[in-house]
């Protein structure tokens, strides 16, 4: 009788209860961090998106320097294939200028090479390379939100 | 017992309140655009071939994607179900996988127009019954607009010549139904229109709520509310006085699409494709059909309208003409019928330019008969007002009612009215005497009833001292 009373006592309605509420207390609480932290990272932002398109190839003739005001690239079309620079000098964020020899930025001097290479000024980073990619409907895309290595190009005419 | 019982409930109800944390939980991990995702990258699967197609279907992004578009005021997340808008391959697919028809994407590009400024709905929801927004559930008041009404949409930044041109040609139609069915006689646009209806400005953009919907058949929509209205007022409002001119079930379809871009908002002018070209100026017919035809009809003939409870008179008659000069006729255009639903149309009224009356009036008179009436010669009323009223009495009483308002269930029109009143003598008299052929208006001169000139004097005498009784309307 008494072994079954201590059978009993070894997991006890209070333990079970006990026990329950820790385990509920730690699930709980790891699953609102995991919330925090999933939070941090919106899934979407209240601006232009980063990836646009720039147009069909065949509007990008080998040779081509387009600059794209609103979206704050240069174009390049070569033999070699089409590539992307940005136009926000890695300074303090001009928009830079196309030169015969690279970039060149207005506000503080900073010079690029034609592949986006400090040269000159106070610029701590070469011009980034961005993502170039094709649409399904046959537009050329580009994402500034994703750099390359320089040097990349995309070959347009399949 | 009563511990037992609460204990019951309390694990029933942990245990409920369990499920759903985890059932939240799951819809918030699983939304419904990603089921749509993966049957579309099933399909587009299917359909792809070449490495790069190929590729593209594996890399489809399951994360929700949007359309910023900052100078529209807009953000839209359609792209999240209807995946392959832009999609080549997808050109026979199903809706929502379906590309965009026809070329408009070339010339509207998604990245720079989305979908909702043509389309409407809800573009930053991620449901299909949210983003349609066709439930009233919803709450929102600009549902996505049905395709037999897109034209529309397209009024919103493009001329009537573009529209024409590119198909859009349904606004054109409806306001063709607009102009020549006489809405503008009862609606005021811009300022300009009778007063019995409501005015119509910004009708294109009235959130839902102002619609009421308790009659309306199918969705509760201001879509259909217009069409269905259009189909039958009175089913939609019961006490409308609107009178029924549509003809067909499509005629209101194209009303519908012109009314809805009457609109209370403006696109940003980037976006504007609307040439500023000379605005034709509307001759006397088009100007009778814009404000006089939905009540006048063709104007040979008076009518008991059934709707208004009094007769409409004719306004083409040559028996009227013959007795109502052009002055007369602008009179009676200026100042409207007092106590009738004729609403006054000079400019500071209804709005009309003395200039539009004018053409108005020169329309009218190219029904007027060469030959006038003949003359009473008299320029002053000096009849026997008391003669008058026995006359009256029996001879006129039976049409124009005992109070000489017209009205309900009586023939005759209203006589107590400034119009009247105030009517040149010889109007009055050769009316009287000569009728108005072709509506109940029998001559009372020597050709019909056999009044004499005096008799007529002496009645037109009374009917100009009849003072209006307290409720016109009835």
């Amino acid at each position: 009788m008494s072994g079954e009373t201590q059978g009993k006592r070894k997991f006890s309605r209070r333990d079970f209860l006990g026990l329950a509420t820790i385990w509920a207390a730690v699930i709980s609480g790891f699953t609102v961090l995991a919330g925090v932290f999933r939070m941090t990272k919106a899934n979407v932002y209240y601006e232009d998106s980063k990836k646009f398109k720039i147009g069909k190839p065949e509007e990008f003739p080998i040779g081509t320097v387009k600059q794209l005001d609103e979206k704050r690239v240069f174009i390049f079309a070569s033999n070699d294939g089409l590539h992307a620079i940005t136009s926000v000098c890695t300074h303090l964020g001009c928009i830079v200028a196309a030169t015969d020899w690279g970039f060149q930025c207005p506000c503080h001097g900073s010079q690029f090479n034609s592949d986006g290479k400090v040269i000159a000024g106070p610029a701590p980073r070469p011009l980034p390379w961005l993502e170039v990619s094709r649409h399904v409907d046959g537009n050329l895309m580009v994402d500034a939100s994703k750099e390359v290595k320089p040097g990349t190009k995309v070959k347009i005419y399949l | 017992m009563y511990q037992r019982f609460y204990t019951a409930l309390l694990i029933v109800s942990s245990v409920a309140l369990f499920i759903f944390t985890l059932m939240a939980g799951y819809r918030e991990i699983t939304p419904d655009y990603k089921s749509y995702k993966s049957e579309y990258r099933d399909l587009f699967r299917s359909k792809a071939t070449g490495e790069f197609m190929k590729k593209k279907a594996e890399s489809i992004d399951f994360s929700v994607q949007q359309v910023y578009l900052g100078k529209l005021n807009r953000i839209d997340r359609c792209i999240n179900c209807h995946l392959g808008v832009e999609n080549p391959l997808m050109e026979d697919a199903e809706v929502p996988f379906k590309m965009h028809s026809g070329n408009y994407l070339e010339t509207h590009p998604v990245a720079e127009f989305g979908c909702t400024v043509c389309h409407y709905g809800q573009g930053r929801a991620t449901n299909a019954e949210d983003a349609h927004g066709t439930d009233r559930e919803t709450h929102w008041d600009w549902p996505i607009l049905p395709l037999k009404y897109i034209d529309s949409a397209c009024a919103q930044c493009h001329d009537q010549e573009m529209l024409a041109e590119n198909g859009a040609d349904r606004v054109l139609r409806g306001e063709k139904q607009f102009v020549e069915k006489g809405c503008r006689g009862c609606h005021k646009v811009n300022g300009i229109g009778g007063v019995l209806g409501k005015a119509l400005d910004g009708i294109g953009t009235q959130p839902r709520a102002y619609f009421p919907m308790r009659y309306v058949q199918g969705d509760k929509t201001a879509y259909t509310w217009l069409k269905e209205h259009f189909d039958d007022p009175r089913s939609i409002v019961p006490e409308s006085e609107m009178r029924i001119v549509l003809l067909k079930d499509e005629d209101a379809d194209l009303l519908t699409t012109y009314i809805l871009t009457i609109r209370a908002d403006e696109m940003p002018r980037d976006y504007r494709r609307i040439r500023t070209g000379t605005q034709e100026v509307p001759g006397g017919e088009e100007l009778y059909k814009m404000y006089c035809i939905a009540c006048h009809t063709t104007g040979k003939y008076s009518v008991y309208d059934e709707i208004f409870k009094r007769t409409i008179p004719a306004i083409m008659n040559p028996t009227f003409l013959r007795v109502a000069d052009d002055n007369q006729l602008r009179r009676f255009i200026e100042d409207g019928r007092a106590n009738t639903q004729m609403t006054d149309w000079k400019e500071d009224a209804a709005g009309l330019t003395d200039d539009e009356i004018g053409r108005i009036v020169e329309f009218l008179a190219k029904s007027r008969p060469a030959k006038r009436g003949k003359l009473f010669g008299r320029s002053i009323f000096d009849g026997d007002t008391a003669r008058g009223r026995d006359i009256y009495e029996t001879r006129c009483a039976l049409c124009h009612g005992e109070d000489g308002m017209g009205g309900k269930n009586r023939l005759g029109i209203s006589l107590v009215t400034p119009v009247v009143k105030e009517a040149d003598p010889e109007f009055l008299l050769q009316t009287v005497r000569d009728g108005r052929e072709g509506t109940p208006m029998i001559p009372f001169g020597s050709s019909g009833i056999n009044l004499s000139d005096q008799d007529i004097l002496d009645v037109v005498g009374y009917v100009r001292t009849i003072k209006p009784t307290a409720s016109p309307k009835e």
